[in-house]
Order: structure tokens, then sequence, then C-alpha cells
């Protein structure tokens, strides 16, 4: 691989990497001070940090890669420009985080477990990565990948096991996610030069892998799904996105914006 | 002292007696131990409220969670924000385990809060309506929080203690945190000199207020007294409030910040700061939950725990089930 | 449970926690936590009292699992001096080997004694 010509190719795999960790934390963030329980608030206040963290590190890899300024990759761009998947932009609940969010628990614990399976999936293949920050930046994110995961398969398993209206919610989650989680398992447009240049493993192995492991998970609990998670909404990959990212980045971005002469914050 | 009788077999005047020998021997009580219920009381009023306040405390700075300007101030005030969530985990415990003979628990913590039979800081029952607000916070709220919370350190009861001691050494890092968001703008634009400026005259009551009214005249009672009897606490509101102005108003002057009271002034010969005594009845409005922003953050916390109910009722079925 | 015959919520189960800061070094009490099993006690325990803090190890046990003293037993551990069997009651040892050493020095012909 060169990052001449790869260059393409290599932007664009780490403008998702980035982005999906970006909004994933962001929505995890909201729930701060309103999770079920003040320990669990805690425990997933860091697990959103560590998200937090990797997208800082993606984007810091795209800014030696002459893409401008960290800061400004993750709060300036426009909607269209962001490269997340959509089931990670959807919002949380029905209400905004300040004024009843009616966050629903069972969304977010699916949606936390399958990208934190989908993520270690893809971290593991990207320690092969023929573009070694890439590789390195992997390996350590790894390290933290073992908690998170430890952490929604108990919550998981769980919720699954317990009273049968927590099931009821939790296999309504389950399908509300399965039907966009295909988003986060494609590469996008420019899956295949990806591949050719030793980036990344090809997606329909990756693909294959994720849904082995989960069909694991779900056979711990008795339960099973047919078909395969699909990406009805839209590939985000492709720049294609819902209000809710739109909704998000105006919050996100709000302080950042709001002195365009501002050189500190 | 107790000679050949067991513990147990003494009056309940020797008890006390007993009890209040350990205090004035600066040994520390703990849980099991017996206590007189006039101190039982007073602990779990002083550390339900501390600990709720903790809780609540998190939404004024939570509200700048996702909106914090960069990516290492999201991070930063994430992990602030954290922390005080984990500081309300530490106190309610101690407080928890207090109310357990009482057959109370968190649930009644918790409905106490939503009736507002559970006070907590008048601080935080106020707006924070921009980034200045958030920087002005976690500087001069943390630190008037660090001066009170460092001084009962050495409190009789063991338990509180050691979760005074957990939080102090956390405080150290809001309150770089503070002083660095401070600095940060304090150093920039004019529009965020402005934007610190205001956050500091809309925040200055209430940082007066925080430490509490000096003695019983203001509001009729307190329970300084009682506290410093039990050694749970080594100052008195003032004294604290005094300390707070010697660390705090050089340095707000320093950079480039007005005093809101243009009466503040220290006076060498009697070694005392002059101010604006804030206005003690608004404080006592403030502190049963009529403040500007009490309603609206109660609700917030009483809708997302009836929110996640069926969370805690399903979990407590399956504690033998799995695995 | 207990909580439960007290009419108490079971999703707030008391855990002790307990933990190693180095490989060869003593476990220590933490503090406790609210949990519903022990599952979700010990993930829990990791990030609320080990954000900042190493561990290489930790315990979590249901509290009504743990045998504490009442107060009187609590007070019976406050002994007695036992000088008997504390080196601290063979303080005069020294002073006395010094004894038998200046002796020598002063060439009176006792018996050798070693060097202490
Ligand atoms: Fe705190
Ligand atoms: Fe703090």
């Amino acid at each position: 691989m060169s990052i001449e010509s790869n260059k393409q190719e290599l932007t664009e795999l780490i403008y998702q990497l980035a982005d999906d960790d970006f909004i994933h934390a962001h929505r995890g963030s909201e729930w701060l001070g309103l999770a079920p329980h003040i320990e669990e608030d805690v425990a997933f206040s860091s697990i959103n940090q560590d998200t937090m963290g990797h997208a800082t590190m993606y984007y810091r890899i795209l800014s030696e890669l002459g893409e401008g300024k960290a800061d400004d990759l993750s709060h300036l761009r426009k909607k269209e420009q962001f490269r997340n998947a959509i089931i990670l932009e959807e919002k949380n609940g029905t209400g905004e985080y300040l004024d009843s969010p009616n966050y629903d628990w069972a969304f977010t614990v699916i949606r936390h477990l399958f990208y934190d399976v989908a993520k270690k999936i893809r971290l593991e293949s990207l320690k092969q990565s023929s573009y070694e920050p890439l590789a390195d930046a992997a390996r350590k994110m790894l390290t933290e990948q073992y908690y998170h995961l430890l952490h929604w398969k108990i919550w998981f398993k769980q919720l699954m096991t317990s009273t049968e209206e927590a099931r009821d919610r939790m296999e309504t989650a389950i399908k509300r996610v399965w039907k966009d989680f295909g988003g986060v398992l494609t590469l996008g447009p420019h899956a295949e030069k990806m591949v050719s240049a030793g980036l990344i493993e090809d997606e329909a192995a990756l693909r294959e892998r994720f849904i082995d492991q989960i069909q694991e998970l779900f056979n711990e609990v008795n339960y099973s799904i047919d078909n395969e998670p699909l990406m009805i909404r839209g590939d985000g990959r492709n720049g294609e996105h819902t209000e809710d990212l739109e909704h998000a980045l105006k919050t996100l971005s709000e302080v950042y914006v709001s002195d365009p002469q501002a050189t500190g914050w | 002292m107790l000679d050949h009788l067991t513990f147990d077999q003494l009056s309940e005047e020797q008890k006390y007696d007993h009890f209040m020998d350990r205090i004035n021997r600066d040994e520390k009580i703990e849980a099991d131990d017996w206590m007189p219920d006039d101190y039982r009381i007073a602990l779990i009023r002083l550390i339900s409220m501390h600990g709720i306040s903790e809780i609540m405390g998190a939404l004024p700075e939570k509200e700048w969670v996702p909106k914090a300007p960069t990516l290492h101030r999201k991070l930063a005030i994430m992990a602030k924000v954290q922390d005080e969530m984990g500081h309300g985990q530490l106190l309610l415990r101690v407080a928890e385990d207090l109310m357990k003979p009482l057959g109370k628990n968190r649930d009644n913590i918790m409905s106490d809060l939503f009736t507002k039979r559970l006070k907590f800081h008048n601080v935080f029952h106020m707006a924070s309506p921009t980034w200045g607000d958030a920087a002005i916070i976690a500087w001069l709220v943390d630190g008037a929080a660090i001066m009170s919370q460092t001084m009962m350190l050495d409190t009789s009861y063991g338990p509180y203690g050691r979760a005074l001691k957990r939080i102090c050494q956390e405080e150290s890092f809001h309150a770089k945190h503070g002083e660095s968001l401070v600095l940060s703008l304090a150093e920039g634009t004019d529009r965020q000199k402005q934007m610190l400026q205001d956050a500091l005259n809309r925040w200055w009551d209430a940082l007066l207020m925080f430490f509490g009214p000096k003695s019983k005249q203001e509001t009729g009672h307190t329970n300084v007294d009682k506290n410093i009897k039990y050694k749970l606490r080594t100052k008195t509101n003032e004294q604290l409030r005094q300390e707070f102005f010697t660390k705090y108003i050089p340095k707000i002057e320093l950079i480039g910040l007005k005093v809101p009271d243009k009466t503040v002034r220290f006076d060498e010969e009697s070694n005392t700061w002059h101010y604006q005594d804030p206005d003690w009845n608004e404080f006592k409005q403030i502190v049963s939950g009529n403040g500007p922003k009490s309603d609206d953050r109660i609700r917030l916390r009483q809708s997302s725990y009836e929110n996640t109910e069926w969370v805690r009722e399903a979990l407590g079925h399956v504690k033998t089930a799995v695995v | 449970m207990d909580e439960q015959k007290n009419g108490l919520n079971p999703f707030y189960e008391e855990f002790e926690v307990f933990s190693k800061k180095k490989e060869d070094g003593p476990l220590q009490y933490q503090f406790s936590l609210l949990a519903p099993n022990e599952e979700m006690a010990i993930v829990l325990a990791k990030e609320n009292f080990f954000r900042r803090e190493k561990a290489v190890d930790i315990w979590v046990v249901r509290r009504n699992a743990i045998r504490k003293l009442s107060q009187s037993e609590k007070e019976s551990l406050k002994k007695l001096d036992k000088h008997y069997r504390e080196t601290k009651g063979y303080a005069d040892l020294n002073q006395r080997w010094r004894n038998f050493k200046e002796k020598q020095d002063n060439g009176t012909d006792e018996k050798k004694v070693e060097k202490a």
C-alpha cells in the first residue's frame, strides 16, 4: 500500500471508524446521570470515554494525513461528510437529554452490545492492516474492548432471562437495531479498494464472524432471528444520514462554532 | 473501661458515655457500632444531603457534556461528571448503611428527593446557560466543595471519612480541570472573557450561600453546633467562606475578572473579608426546592428513574438465575 | 435474602469490594456497592472504584456472607499487655549483652561471649 495512491480509501476507512466511535460515544454520553442505577451510570460513562478516546485517536491519524485539525474534523463537518452508520446516530429515545429524555435502556444495551461485538472483530482485522498507524491504534484500542464486551454481554444475558417485560423490550430492541445494523457491517462504496490495499479484510468475512458471534449469544438465551442484519434507512458510509445526525451535530458543535475568532477553549 | 461487663450489658446511659468517650478520644465510629439516635440522625441528614447533591450536581454540568467545545474537553468533562456520580455512589452507600436499621434504602432516598423532603445544595438549583457556567462551576463550585470536604476528612464517622478521602483525591483533578477551562476563556477573545464574567456574576451569590448562613440568626436554625460536638466537622460556615475569599478573590482579579460585589474588601485589622451578604431568605427558598431550576432537575431525575424502573424490577428477579 | 424479607427492592444487594494493587500485595478492602448479583457486581466494581487506581485483582463478596464482630467482641480485642510474647517485652537484652562485653574488655577472665 502506498499512501499516495491509496489515500482516498485509506481516509474513507478511517472516517468510518472515527465517525462510528464518535457518534456512538456521543449518544452514550447523553445517558450520563440518567442510567437505571448509579453504579451503572459510572461504569457506562467509562465505556463512553474510552470510545470517544478511540474516535480522537482516529481523528488524529486523519490529521496527520493532512485532513485538518482533529477538532475541526469532529465538530465542523457537514452531515453529508460523516461516514458513520445510521443506526449509531439514532436518538436514545423520544425526548431530549435535558428534558424528559424517555431513553430506552433495552435499545441502548442492544445497540452497544452489537456495536462492541462488531468493533472487536474490526479491530482484530485492523491489527494486520497495511497502514501501520492504524494497526498500532487497533492494538491499543483492543485492550479496552474486552471490558466493554463483558459489560454489555452481562446486561444482555440478564435482561433476556429476567422478567417477561424485559424480554419483550429486549426483543423489540433487537428487531429494531437489526434492521439497520447492516450499516455498521458495510465498508461502503470504496470497500474493494480498501481490501486490495490490505487495509482491512473483506466485508463478507467480517460480517460472517459477526453473525456467528451474535448467533452464539442468541443461543445462550434461547433466541433466534431469521434474516440477516439490514440497512433499510440507507448507507451512512455514502453520506446518507437522518435528521437525528443533523440534530446531534448541532448540539455537539454548539460551543465550538459559537465564537469563530476563538483559538482556544 | 468496660471492666468485666460486655458492651451489651451496659445501660443506655453508659453506652452513651462510652460513645462520647470514644468521640473525645478521636476514635472512629463504624457502621455497626452502637451510636445514639441523635448521632445517627445527624449523620443521615448530613451524608444523604451530601450524596444526593453530588447526583443532582451532575445535572447542570451534564448539560455541557455533549456540547463541550473540543474532543479533549468532551473527554474531561465526561470524566468529571462521572466522578460526581461516583461521589454520589460512595456517599449514598454510607447513608444507606446508616438508614438500614430504620428500614430504608436507596429507593427511599430517591422518593424523598422527588417529594423535596431531601434537600440538596443551593448551587445545583441554579441554571447553567453557557459554557462559561460549566467553567465557573468546575473552578469555584468545586473549589468551595473541596474546602468543605477537606474540612470533614477527619470526621468521627469512619465510613464517611473513607468516602471523603476517595472524593478529595478526585477533586484535585476537578480543580485542575476547572482552572484549565477558566484560563482558556480568560486568555481568549473578548466574547469568551465576557462569557466568563457573566457566569461569575450569575454564580457569585450562590457561591456565598453554598457555605451556609453565618449563624442561627440568618435562618433560624443550624446543625453546625451539633456537627462540631460530634466531630463531624471542625470549622464554621463563616470560617470556610473566609478561606474561600482568601484563596479565590486574588485569583479572580489576577485573570481580569471583577467580583460582582463592590463592597468586597479585606480588612487588615480584623483579618477578615467584608462582603455583601446574599439574601438568606432566597437561600431558604432555593434549598427547599423553589430555586430557578429545582423543578426541572427533580423532574429530569424522576422521569429517568421511573423510566428505568423495569430494569431494576427485572434484575431484582434474576439474582440467582444467571451464570 | 433478608432484603426481600424487609420488603426492600431485591435489585439492591450489598456487595463488599476488595482488591490487590500488586501481585504480591495484600488484599485490601475498598468499598461497597449495590448490585443485583455477583456478575453485575464485579463489572460495576471495576469502574466504580478503579477508574484511576491500579488493581491486579478484584473480589466481590455478598455482605451477608461476612460474619463481623459485634461491638462487645470488638471491645474484647483491646488486649491487656502480653509483654512476654512480644519482642518489645525483651528490650533489656542489648544492655545485658553490652554488660558482658564491657566485662570482657576490662580483662576479667570470665567465659568468652560471642559478639552479639
Ligand atoms: Fe464531588
Ligand atoms: Fe467535584
